[in-house]
């Protein structure tokens, strides 16, 4: 068990300007689940490979506890991964797949055969050993894929986007079937996903990255709550947050004929930097609003489409400003949904809102 | 489609059909009738004589020399051909490091590959030539490379061609160089259908880039290998063309490096007992046939699929 440690680790691919991981400064907590999110190609599975050794470190350094491996090879790092497509040996048997590592290091057999029919009965893989992985069903194979980085006993756990290639249904199982066995063996783990449903029910913390960039590093509540910046707050979170850019004034922002207010110190720090042109960056969350009456300080909206999920109904439409038009998404009562076609008033609640800067994106508090 | 499917189908598979009848099945037969009797290969005179070719074979000490050359490139030609193409086509791939982290091939790759094919677009009557120089007595390369290195005294009194001991496994060395590049794109093909994260997954599991090669690469290339064996028993078993060109007709000093296709060639053109020459033919197809079959049984395992 350990710590990892990304000091400024930055790494250009050969041929390109941009680095596809730049400074990356990350410190993960001993036993901790640390999930990297981003779009694609953001940097997060590279940052995982630069972990892995699997891609060099052009500058800066990564840690393991004490040990500085940025240089050193993927088998002197102690870590282990799971892959997307599982890379299993195909060749092999399932118990051979999992013990194949230890084979290597030399472990005596019947130390061997311990250690994996242990994790085969944690996995739930004891009737499959004899078996090759092409005999196993998808979810089977992600299964063997674990139990390879677990028979290890590694200092951490690595995964590269291990659910990708599972059905949704599967996907949910395996979600939460990964976070307990991780709670349970207590060991490091640097999760990748584009997913930010699981980085926000998998991570102690969640890490955002957008072009090589680390945009904000926290727990998925903070994450949530209190968005670092605009890409953070339009990323995290399902259907995404409303942002709009408004005029700004005294009041705070207009949206048409109705204000949001804004503190006298958001309204200052907006107006900082050039090129802000009296605007400001509003958003508010779908469930942050509440539908009203005409006439009470609403945004009427014109609902485009309505999606019934049951317990709720998400209700998309437009608004008309100053002949520019906005996209609304709003979350209601699935009872009491509004119709394709109708007008609604959307009032955000107050409080609940988040303001960023026009030009640079920062969150203004 | 189904109107007028057959008089199509037949359109297109009757004339291959009746050229490979005409041009390949009938004189297979012929040779298998020709090597029951006597004849001179001229003459209308063909005289029936049953199995006496065959037991004449069997006490022919020059067959039985020839034979066992052939053994010894079936033994041999397929060993070293597959090692040294596995070994080459994993460097070009996956055995280079340079220092940095991944799974590349070694430094330069791209221009080895390009040298390792080379033989392959050569024909082998100017590979032969080619080896006859590098073999010249005194002035070829060989000689003068050991010369260089003080090991000129290695070089037999008579030339490497003209030794019996030595001869006929400068013509392996031939086959060995000239056969193996096609093997080295044979597996290097194949080892770019393995995913690549399957080295990834061995390379954090430990496994050194021996262990990689004989735990991972083999076992997941050995449908092209069982290929290989097959194609490379069949080369050794003819080797009529290097053998012809860089030894003579004779098949070398004291006819030491004949082999079955060049006892063959002799017999019927030179001595012009074809019915004798048939006899031979008829055994070098019935054991390419059983090498084959074994070939391929002996090589059998269950088919790796990659998910």
């Amino acid at each position: 068990m350990a710590t990892v440690t990304y000091e400024t680790a930055s790494l250009t691919y050969p041929g390109t300007a941009k680095p596809a991981v730049d400074s990356l400064d990350l410190e993960i907590g001993d036993g901790e689940f640390l999930v990297l999110v981003g779009p694609s190609g953001c940097g997060k599975s590279t940052s995982l490979r630069m972990l892995a050794g699997l891609e060099d470190v052009d500058s800066g350094s990564i840690r393991i506890g004490d040990r500085d491996v940025t240089h050193l090879p993927p088998k002197a790092r102690d870590i282990a991964m799971v892959f997307q497509n599982y890379a299993l040996y195909p060749h092999m048997s399932v118990a051979q797949n999992m013990g194949f590592a230890l084979k290597i290091a030399g472990t005596p057999k019947t130390e061997i055969t311990k250690r994996v029919a242990d994790a085969a009965k944690l996995l739930d893989l004891e009737d499959y050993l004899a078996r090759k992985p092409k005999a196993l069903s998808g979810g089977q194979r992600q299964r063997v894929a674990m139990g390879r980085a677990i028979v290890r006993e590694p200092q951490v756990f690595l995964m590269d986007e291990p659910l990708s290639n599972l059905d949704a249904k599967l996907r949910v199982q395996t979600r939460s079937q990964i976070a307990a066995l991780q709670k349970r063996l207590g060991t490091t783990t640097v999760y990748v996903t584009h997913d930010q449903v699981e980085a926000m029910t998998m991570g102690h913390r969640v890490a955002v990255l957008l072009d090589g960039l680390l945009q904000q590093c926290d727990t998925p509540r903070a994450l949530y709550d209190r968005p670092a910046n605009v890409f953070v707050a339009g990323f995290i979170g399902s259907p995404a947050m409303n942002i709009k850019t408004v005029p700004l004034s005294e009041e705070g922002g207009r949206f048409g004929k109705v204000f949001l207010p804004l503190t006298r110190e958001q309204i200052a720090a907006a107006r900082e930097g050039d090129g802000a042109n009296g605007s400001v960056q509003v958003g508010f969350r779908p469930e942050d609003t509440d539908l009203v009456g005409e006439g009470t300080g609403g945004v009427p909206v014109l609902v485009d489409l309505v999606e019934e999920l049951g317990s709720d109904a998400y209700v998309y439409g437009h608004a008309d400003f100053d002949g520019s038009e906005e996209r609304f998404v709003v979350r209601t009562d699935g009872r009491n949904a509004p119709e394709m076609g109708q007008t609604v008033y959307v009032k955000p609640k107050v409080g609940h809102h988040h303001v960023f800067h026009a030009v640079n994106g920062e969150r203004i508090d | 489609m189904r109107h007028g499917k057959y008089p199509f189908l037949v359109a297109f598979l009757a004339p291959p059909v009746a050229l490979y009848g005409v041009y390949v099945v009938s004189p297979y037969l012929q040779a298998f009738y020709i090597s029951l009797t006597r004849w001179s290969g001229f003459s209308g005179n063909v005289e029936f004589i049953g199995l006496a070719n065959y037991r004449r074979l069997l006490e022919d000490d020059q067959f039985h020399t020839a034979l066992v050359n052939n053994l010894i490139l079936l033994a041999c030609l397929p060993v070293i051909t597959i090692i040294m193409g596995l070994f080459f086509a994993s460097m070009l791939n996956i055995g280079g490091r340079r220092g940095r982290a991944g799974i590349r091939g070694v430094a330069g790759s791209a221009v080895y590959r390009v040298i390792y094919f080379f033989p392959q677009v050569l024909s082998v009557a100017i590979i032969g030539v080619l080896w006859l120089y590098l073999l010249a007595p005194g002035r070829g390369l060989v000689d003068r490379s050991l010369d260089g290195f003080w090991l000129g005294w290695l070089t037999p009194n008579e030339g490497w061609l003209g030794n019996p001991g030595t001869a006929f496994w400068w013509v392996l060395a031939a086959m060995v160089w000239m056969n193996v590049g096609f093997y080295i794109v044979l597996f290097s093909a194949g080892m770019q259908s393995i995913p690549r994260d399957v080295y990834e997954a061995a390379l954090l599991d430990g496994a050194s880039r021996f262990t990689t090669f004989w735990r991972i690469t083999v076992p997941l290339l050995w449908d092209s290998v069982q290929v290989a064996w097959i194609y490379l028993a069949i080369i050794a078993l003819d080797a009529f063309a290097l053998v012809q060109i860089m030894l003579g007709n004779a098949g070398g000093p004291s006819r030491s490096g004949d082999v079955i296709g060049l006892n063959l060639y002799r017999t019927a053109f030179e001595a012009f007992n074809f019915g004798y020459a048939s006899a031979m033919g008829v055994t070098l197809f019935f054991l390419t046939l059983i090498i084959a079959v074994l070939a391929m049984r002996a090589t059998r395992r269950d088919r790796v699929e990659f998910s």
